[in-house]
């Protein structure tokens, strides 16, 4: 009986006599048709199932590679572990007969497979079962940051001193124009959104008391944290991940440093110091902002404005707002460097742990500004 | 470079040698296309000028470094060019880069990223990522750079094997002599002063009959502690 499975100029014919079978592949079996050289293998008659001994002649062969070689050998991998006794008639065509035998018992590797094949419910489980490793890693660098700072206080000479001007530059002089905007805009914000508002009970007058309580006490520091953290964040991460996989952090290792004294004190150091500073100088901005969104809108004098706001400012808002800062910097600082020395792999690695790092940079930031908030509540203050 | 003209016989292996600054590597470069001599011409199967990234590479080329890309595993470091250049997708193309890797050995590694395997094994991960594409021309640079002896010789065996059994062409460029006496049938040696080949021929016969100095210094490099002229 003679069957024929054929696509796109290749065929594969049966010969079937009994339990005995020939196959002979015919035209190109290359790369350039190997989707139709695979189409016709899998569209191979099931009558071939019943036969015991295949024969497979390569005298039909007209183009072949080794993209042929690879499908022809799996095929035949395939009927031998399906029980069949097959035969490549080398003869007809050794050098398709050698290539093809090149490639035999290489089937694909299961495990790769399962591995692809994982549905999304699967990789849920997965990050899930990978969480208590996650946030054991985080406690276990924060406990040996922390167990870093007296190391560092006791040998000063183990911290990068020397990039501190640097790091400060580079957070907060570089830094104060993209955090100075947003304070500045959000000061504008506030006030056109606390005149909207006022407007309607006649008390417009409190629009400076609402700027400067609400930027000196919140947005403040929040925002100005929410800028760090991807600004800087990025940076620090993307830094120190570079250093993990092109193996300068296992350099420093191996000539006695300890990178969280090296790298991360003087960054964590910078971040805190710089904090407060370039908060202080967004909520001058804000004011300003506030001011002129109530000088373009409404009837108010500058100097009542003025006045309104020296009277709003306290110690208890300003430093309500300022005293949370530091700590708001060490979180994007620990954050950052904790993900960069983290990374491990090659640049894909440094892209993915700086996205995380500003990610969780930012919702850090949110989370300790809550808690601060909640706890200020409580105390009164 | 002025004065460089040679051929590979289909089949065989031709081996680039030469000093620091002789030119070896920019002369893989016009051979790869990704530099345009100033004069000259360079034929490859008889088609003439090397203008290959607009179309389909006739050859495939194994970098120094392996050159894999760092966020795709090895099999899709592999499907990149097979998936770009041909119709092939889905388990097809999974099949042939699969069968591309075991080739090469690395069939169990074939989900892992180049960041997570060794030198020697993202060196053959990129001989598997040449092959992809059927060539029967493969350039190699310095491929067995920064290995350990032991790597550098699998490495050779696994290149004179694939040679063999592919019938592909070999073009390398190396000054690791064990690697030279290894791989290739025969070399053409540059020389910088010359600016261009100074000999060619089996690195055996270079060896052992060549007169010329630069070529005897060569091939008469000793490790040290060991008297100069004592043979490898």
């Amino acid at each position: 009986m003679r069957l024929q499975s054929e696509n796109g100029g290749v065929d594969i014919r049966a010969d079937t006599d009994g339990d005995r079978a020939r196959l002979a592949p015919g035209g190109s079996f290359d790369l350039a048709h190997a989707a139709s050289v695979a189409l016709a293998i899998e569209r191979m008659p099931p009558s071939l199932e019943r036969c015991r001994s295949i024969d497979v002649d390569l005298a039909n062969l007209n183009h072949f590679d080794g993209a042929g070689a690879v499908l022809l050998a799996q095929l035949i991998d395939r009927l031998e572990a399906n029980g069949h006794r097959t035969r490549i008639v080398e003869h007809t065509n050794p050098e398709a007969a050698r290539l093809i035998d090149l490639y035999r018992g290489r089937l694909v590797n299961p495990h790769t497979a399962e591995a692809r094949a994982r549905t999304p419910l699967a990789r849920i489980g997965a990050a899930a079962a990978k969480l208590p490793d996650t946030l054991s890693d985080a406690f276990d660098f924060a406990g040996r940051c922390a167990v870093a700072v007296p190391k560092a206080a006791a040998a000063p000479h183990s911290v990068d001193w020397r990039a501190l001007t640097g790091l400060v530059q580079e957070i907060g002089a570089d830094g104060v124009v993209v955090t100075g905007a947003a304070n500045l805009l959000v000061g504008l914000i506030i006030g056109l959104l606390g005149i909207s508002q006022l407007a309607r009970f006649g008390a417009v007058t409190y629009v400076p008391e609402l700027v400067v309580v609400a930027q000196f006490r919140e947005l403040g520091p929040l925002v100005t944290a929410i800028v760090v953290a991807g600004r800087t964040g990025a940076g620090l991460a993307s830094e120190l991940a570079t250093m993990k996989v092109s193996e300068e952090v296992d350099a420093l290792r191996a000539m006695g440093f300890d990178p969280l004294r090296w790298l991360v004190v003087p960054r964590c150091v910078a971040l805190v110091a710089v904090m407060p500073l370039l908060t202080w100088i967004g909520d001058v901005l804000a004011i300003l902002g506030g001011f002129a969104a109530t000088m373009a809108v409404t009837d108010m004098t500058a100097r009542a404005y003025i006045e309104g706001t020296i009277s709003a400012i306290t110690a208890g808002h300003l430093l309500g707002g300022l005293v949370k800062t530091p700590f708001l910097g060490l979180a994007i600082g620990l954050i950052a460097c904790g993900q960069g020395l983290a990374a491990q792999g090659g640049a894909a690695a440094v892209g993915a742990r700086t996205t995380r790092a500003v990610v969780l940079a930012i919702l850090g930031v949110i989370v300790a500004n809550t808690l601060f908030t909640f706890v200020f509540t409580l105390l009164g203050i | 470079m002025e004065h460089v003209s040679f051929e590979v016989e289909r089949g065989t292996t031709l081996a680039i040698l030469g000093g620091s600054g002789s030119g070896k590597s920019t002369l893989l470069r016009y051979l790869i296309g990704l530099e345009q001599p100033q004069a000259g011409r360079i034929d490859i199967h008889g088609v003439g000028e090397p203008h290959r990234y607009h179309g389909v590479p006739s050859f495939g080329v194994l970098f120094q470094s392996g050159a894999l890309f760092s966020s795709l595993t090895l099999e899709q470091n592999l499907a990149l060019p097979l998936t770009t250049w041909t119709p092939i997708r889905g388990a097809t193309a999974r099949r042939l880069c699969q069968a591309k890797l075991e080739l090469v050995g690395l069939g169990p590694f074939a989900g892992h990223l180049p960041g997570e395997i060794s030198g020697g094994m993202k060196k053959r991960a990129g001989i598997a990522r040449a092959l992809i594409l059927e060539p029967d021309l493969l350039f190699f640079d310095e491929p067995s750079a920064g290995l350990d002896p032991i790597t550098a010789v699998e490495l050779d065996q696994l290149i004179v094997t694939l040679s063999r059994d592919l019938g592909i062409t070999v073009v390398i460029v190396t000054h690791e002599l064990p690697s030279i006496f290894l791989v290739a049938g025969s070399c053409i040696v540059l020389d910088k002063t010359a600016k261009g080949i100074v000999a060619r021929g089996d690195p055996k016969t270079l060896r052992d009959e060549s007169t010329i100095p630069f070529v005897h210094n060569f091939f008469s490099r000793s490790s040290p502690g060991v008297p100069a002229g004592q043979r490898v």
